[in-house]
């Protein structure tokens, strides 16, 4: 009977699996960017200002999980009018969906630093896999707060149609690079 | 064909247009509601044409979509059920209501108490100002398809300059749709019987611009303010003699006040809103 209510006591208690050390995104130093086709004339390139997040990190055991937030009203191309229109349901539709999410599923090693993270990136309402090549990853002690910090630069692409964003496609470009550059600092 | 399908003024002022003006001719004959009808064939097609098949995620758009479809339906069909005039009124209005709140039901979830007030005051008052302005005019098909066509004219137009060309083309698309109609009736005359006098016959250009001007509001950038003068458009057309000869007269009388208020507004918000366009 008393284990019986220690599992029951265990039970109530919120789950969660720990792969490693827990850390938050720095927002100051998060940049979340993309660039797209314009018509087939240039890039335009763009970025939001807004995001959250967190990370757990355990290289020796090989081990990471990130989530990311954005806040897909804080998107910033330098075009106020283009700005709005992006926001509009013609494109990301952000009052209706004000938050973009990417939660990582699996990550793959080169040695002991992440190569690439594969998760679920959900626009729209819409989620779908999206793998995130990692160009440069240290982590270490902040020189002027000595707080543990790890930075990581990504790449990786999505297409757009596929959650529903056709406005103005093919012209329009359908494939968004994506380029992620965040920190994050150890809890 | 397909490439030709995808222009936007072909999904939404061509296509809606052709097909609601020949599904008019052809069920003139055969039903009392066959402007209903007519728009709700040309609207379909549109829809499908603008947005696809899909409704999943159901968006508020979608829901837009689905709403306007269903309150043609329920014009066309509810007078069979429905005879009191006083319940048809009532319903409209009631179901217009509703159909905002679930269009707009997130949203509203998001807002602090002071915000969620004045959407609700805002989002009746506009629907008590339509549905009472439509029911005026319902017993003249000139002023009814002259109102319709304009007010929905109007809003297609506005959400389009104040950044929603998915806004924007639906409610255009639902204004070529009434332009074909009503060019039927020109041309045609009377559909058979006088079921589509009963007050219900307005439900859809009551809600359609009611969803579809509210929608630019919240979700592009169209200022709250642009609705009033487009809402009064019914009452504008409402002013104009019903005594002209032809039809013809009768229909260009009936138009022009709503398309110089359409029209301004439009032009009001291009020059001053945020354009989905021209960057």
């Amino acid at each position: 009977m008393k284990k019986l209510m220690i599992v029951a006591a265990l039970a109530t208690l919120p789950m969660k699996a720990v792969i490693g050390a827990d850390y938050t995104v720095d927002p100051g130093h998060t940049y979340v960017s993309f660039a797209i086709n314009h018509l087939g004339f240039s890039t335009m390139r763009g970025k939001f200002n807004e995001q959250s997040g967190s990370l757990q990190f355990d290289p020796a055991a090989k081990k990471a999980a990130v989530m990311i937030e954005i806040d897909a009203t804080s998107i910033d191309t330098g075009h106020a009018k283009r700005d709005a229109h992006l926001q509009s349901p013609d494109f990301l539709n952000a009052v209706e969906n004000p938050t973009i999410t990417f939660t990582s599923t699996s990550v793959t090693w080169n040695g002991n630093k992440p190569a690439t993270v594969t998760g679920d990136l959900t626009l729209l309402g819409v989620s779908k896999p999206v793998t995130l090549t990692i160009t440069s990853m240290n982590c270490g002690p902040n020189p002027f707060n000595k707080k543990e910090t790890c930075g990581f630069d990504a790449t990786g692409s999505i297409k757009r149609t596929d959650y529903g964003v056709t406005y103005g496609a093919p012209g329009i470009g359908e494939v968004l690079d994506l380029q992620i550059e965040f920190e994050a600092v150890k809890n | 064909m397909e490439q030709l399908l995808a222009r936007p003024e072909m999904q939404s002022a061509v296509v809606p247009f052709a097909v609601a003006l020949l599904a008019y001719l052809v069920l003139r004959k055969v039903t009392a509601t066959a402007w209903l009808w007519a728009l709700l064939s040309a609207f379909l097609i549109s829809a499908a044409l603008i947005n696809g098949l899909t409704i999943s995620p159901l968006t508020g758009t979608r829901k837009i979509i689905l709403l306007v479809i269903a309150s043609l339906f329920t014009a066309a069909l509810l007078h069979w059920v429905l005879s009191s005039h006083n319940l048809q009124r009532r319903f409209t209005t009631i179901i217009c209501q509703v159909a905002i709140l679930w269009v707009f039901w997130t949203v509203l979830g998001r807002m602090n108490s002071a915000s969620m007030v004045l959407f609700l005051a805002g989002t009746i008052s506009l629907v008590l100002m339509l549905e009472w302005l439509f029911v005026r005019v319902v017993d003249e098909p000139a002023q009814l398809h002259g109102a319709g066509f304009s007010l929905l004219l109007g809003v297609g137009l506005a959400a389009t300059a104040a950044a929603s060309a998915l806004l924007g083309q639906l409610a255009l698309a639902l204004a070529a749709a009434s332009g074909g109609a009503f060019l039927g009736w020109v041309l045609t005359g009377d559909a058979q019987g006088k079921q589509t006098r009963q007050p219900v016959a307005a439900l859809p250009y009551v809600m359609a611009p009611a969803l579809l001007g509210v929608a630019a509001v919240i979700f592009a950038r169209l200022p709250w303010y642009a609705l009033i003068p487009l809402a009064a458009i019914p009452l504008a057309v409402g002013l104009v003699p019903k005594k002209a000869e032809s039809r013809f007269l009768r229909a260009l009388l009936a138009s022009l006040p709503g398309l110089a208020i359409a029209l301004g507004v439009a032009f009001y918000i291009w020059q001053t809103g945020s354009s989905g366009s021209g960057y």
